[in-house]
């Protein structure tokens, strides 16, 4: 009888080790809050990562609703605004949505600002396209020759697309209470496309990614309020609206933060769609319809505002970070088969922050990601810093296409091929909800993974694949 | 010693729970959860009045178990054809029952205080026997009669879901005994003289509805209910 009760107790304790450890793990985050130099409570919305200053190190771009325009770079172990000029800075015109891309092909980013002083119709000041010449920032739609189609239309997010895959970007600009605007050079004129390329549909449009959905060719989904989603398929460099055909409508949710996520680890993007007080969708393809595989705690209603999906930890799952407006934020990984985990948040958790935008980026090139979340809308909030407490013997790899202008290949795919994965990952066009991510695939190690190969579709469609010897290292691939 | 396994299963089954109730893959069905998700497909073109038949038929043609047939016709208003919030109350009410004329009792979730009103005086039960995954089972359902021949049929109802031609379209809708099911009276049953009398000195399903059920439809401003009377008159 005692021997018994002893073998009983000794598998209750095995039990016990095997999966309580579920629920009691440490903190997930620390918080780096302090390395921001200066900052005070503000109102912010999004964050884009580019090298602002074309210094070969990406940046944080924060946008001020009322405040100024940020550009924190890396310097000495501290995040410093290094911008200080008035077309960039402009705390006047209210700016929300922000995404980089190299529009002119000169190698380098320009800046798109979405600006919105109304809620929704006719905003009284337009977007600015900001380029940096000869050391100081312009705005292109100040020149005359392109103010023909200024966006005076309330909006909220942008992205950027090479519909054509040919390294000529342009900007879906998804406005709320008017007409969609997608901006594109044509014979060195800043034109308004959307309506040859069937975009210019009304909506309240809220969040929108670009990348290879459904085609070989960068195709848009935009997650809309009241009213239907767009899934837009590129089709020779126009666009087919097919939301209802992949049955991602989803009509009576209120879209907001949206990304681009490889949820079954099959070397192909799906989608992590957040909905305001509704259900988020995690959006798998099978057999050309999408699935919405999310379930509860994911799938929670919250007042979602932005998305990530990263690999915070370098472990090799992604990451889904919900970040909420006047609630707590929620963590998730994505396991095998779909599983998505959540992860108990103490740093990090921020529930009383008002979470309006966030980025990830390795700002500090230590080869972990850092996570940037922005606060305002209703309340004035600094901004916060994170970092996982990544495990010291995890190996990353980091891939950094660019393109045949020498430019971030935003919109190209990464999928990382080995022993335990084929694992896909956007360089990052603009997503989240009105914010864009830095355009590197970072990828963490898992353990006992081997024969690692990186493949890479680029905008156009066409792969190229190497193998990978060393980890821990930003390999660039140049198109 | 059987106390001992007890108390390690209890543990076992306690320590799962606990383990497992962070990850995503519960298999518990959130019935409004798939009504939204699907919406579009039932309404493809958005309008969505008066269609609670849409629903119905749209439930009935699953794959599912009696409990998951009840469950999601909870979630929709037979009248008016919106979505209800889930946990949602009903109005206990009667209806006359087709062929006898018998007061069938029930509950009938709504979204709408007239919606009660209005299916109690448009509509009809009638029983009703279909087959689920765990078998035959019968209920009452809401009936109306064919409107596809009306000629004030109304315009702001999309006479394609319900009609082919003047007869009933049974690919968008359930038809029973030519009549077409608008949605589920739950728990129906032929109701006992306290029931009637609760029923008809209820606040809602007693004064109100006398006085909206004796009102001209024309002098009827109430928004879905009165497209349905158009349509089930």
């Amino acid at each position: 009888m005692k021997i018994k009760m002893i073998n009983y107790l000794k598998k209750l304790i095995v039990l016990f080790f095997l999966l309580i450890p579920n629920n009691l793990s440490a903190d997930f985050f620390e918080d780096i809050t302090s390395q921001i130099v200066e900052n005070p409570k503000r109102l912010s919305y999004g964050v884009s990562v580019t090298d602002v200053n074309q210094d070969g190190n990406f940046d944080f771009i924060v946008t001020g609703f009322g405040y100024l325009n940020l550009a924190l770079s890396y310097e000495n172990g501290k995040l410093v605004n290094i911008v200080n000029q008035k077309k960039f800075s402009d705390e006047f015109r209210r700016t929300i949505g922000v995404a980089a891309c190299d529009i002119d092909r000169d190698g380098y980013e320009e800046i798109y600002f979405l600006n919105t002083d109304t809620y929704s119709g006719t905003k009284k000041y337009s977007d600015r396209l900001i380029d940096l010449e000869k050391g100081k920032f312009i705005d292109l739609f100040e020149i005359e020759k392109n103010q023909k189609d200024l966006n005076l239309t309330a909006g909220r997010s942008v992205v950027c697309v090479d519909r054509k895959g040919d390294g000529n970007y342009g900007v879906y600009v998804a406005n709320y209470g008017g007409p969609t605007r997608y901006y594109e050079y044509n014979d060195d004129i800043l034109v308004d496309k959307s309506v040859q390329l069937n975009l210019a549909k009304v909506t309240g449009g809220r969040a929108v990614v670009a990348g290879h959905i459904i085609s070989d060719k960068i195709d848009v989904f935009a997650a809309n309020e009241r009213g239907a989603n767009f899934l837009y398929k590129n089709d020779k460099g126009k666009f087919l609206d097919v939301a209802y055909e992949y049955r991602v409508q989803d009509v009576l949710q209120n879209g907001r933060g949206t990304a681009l996520s490889d949820i079954y680890y099959r070397g192909r993007l799906d989608i992590l769609n957040g909905n305001w007080g509704g259900f988020h969708r995690a959006y798998v393809l099978k057999n050309d319809i999408f699935e919405d595989i999310a379930k509860p705690p994911f799938d929670e209603p919250s007042r979602i505002r932005t998305v990530i999906s990263a690999d915070l930890d370098n472990d090799g799952y992604d990451e889904v970070f919900l970040n909420n407006i006047g609630e707590p934020n929620k963590l998730f990984k994505i396991l095998e088969n779909g599983l998505i985990k959540q992860i108990p948040l103490d740093v990090g958790l921020e529930p009383d922050g008002y979470g309006t935008g966030a980025a990830v980026a390795d700002i500090d090139n230590d080869g972990v990601l850092e996570l940037l979340v922005s606060h305002g809308e209703s309340w004035d909030q600094p901004l916060s810093l994170y970092r996982a407490k990544v495990d010291p013997d995890n190996k990353y790899l980091r891939i950094k296409p660019l393109n045949q202008y020498g430019a971030p290949a935003r919109g190209a795919t990464v999928t990382l091929i080995s022993n335990l994965r084929k694992h896909s990952k956007t360089i990052d066009s603009g997503s989240g909800y009105l914010c864009q991510m830095e355009p590197v695939a970072h990828y963490g190690i898992r353990k006992n993974e081997k024969d690692i190969k990186i493949q890479i579709k680029w905008t156009n469609g066409k792969t190229k694949t190497i193998s990978v010897k060393e980890l821990n290292q930003t390999i660039i691939l140049n198109q | 010693m059987n106390f001992s396994k007890s108390i390690f299963k209890f543990v076992i089954i306690f320590i799962l729970t606990l383990s497992f109730s962070n990850i995503s893959n519960s298999v518990e069905k959130n019935y409004y959860k798939d009504l939204i998700t699907d919406w579009s497909r039932i309404f493809p073109d958005s309008n969505r009045n008066a269609a609670g038949p849409k629903f119905f038929k749209y439930i009935i043609d699953k794959d599912i178990n009696y409990d998951d047939f009840i469950e999601y016709n909870k979630l929709y208003c037979a009248v008016s054809g919106s979505l209800i919030d889930p946990n949602s109350e009903p109005d206990f009410l009667f209806v006359n029952e087709r062929e006898t004329k018998k007061k069938i009792c029930g509950d009938y979730y709504k979204c709408c205080i007239p919606c009660s009103c209005d299916i109690m005086k448009y509509s009809e039960v009638e029983k009703m026997k279909h087959k689920f995954e765990d078998g035959f089972k019968e209920f009452f359902v809401f009936t109306i009669k064919n409107p596809c021949g009306k000629k004030d049929f109304p315009d702001r109802v999309n006479k394609n879901y319900f009609c082919n031609g003047d007869k009933i379209n049974d690919k968008q809708v359930y038809e029973l005994n030519g009549r077409i099911v608008i949605g589920l009276l739950h728990n129906g049953k032929i109701c006992t003289k306290d029931e009637m009398d609760f029923v008809k000195s209820h606040q809602v399903t007693g004064r109100f509805c006398e006085l909206r059920n004796n009102t001209p439809i024309e002098n009827l401003n109430a928004g879905m209910g009165d497209i349905f009377i158009k349509l089930a008159r």
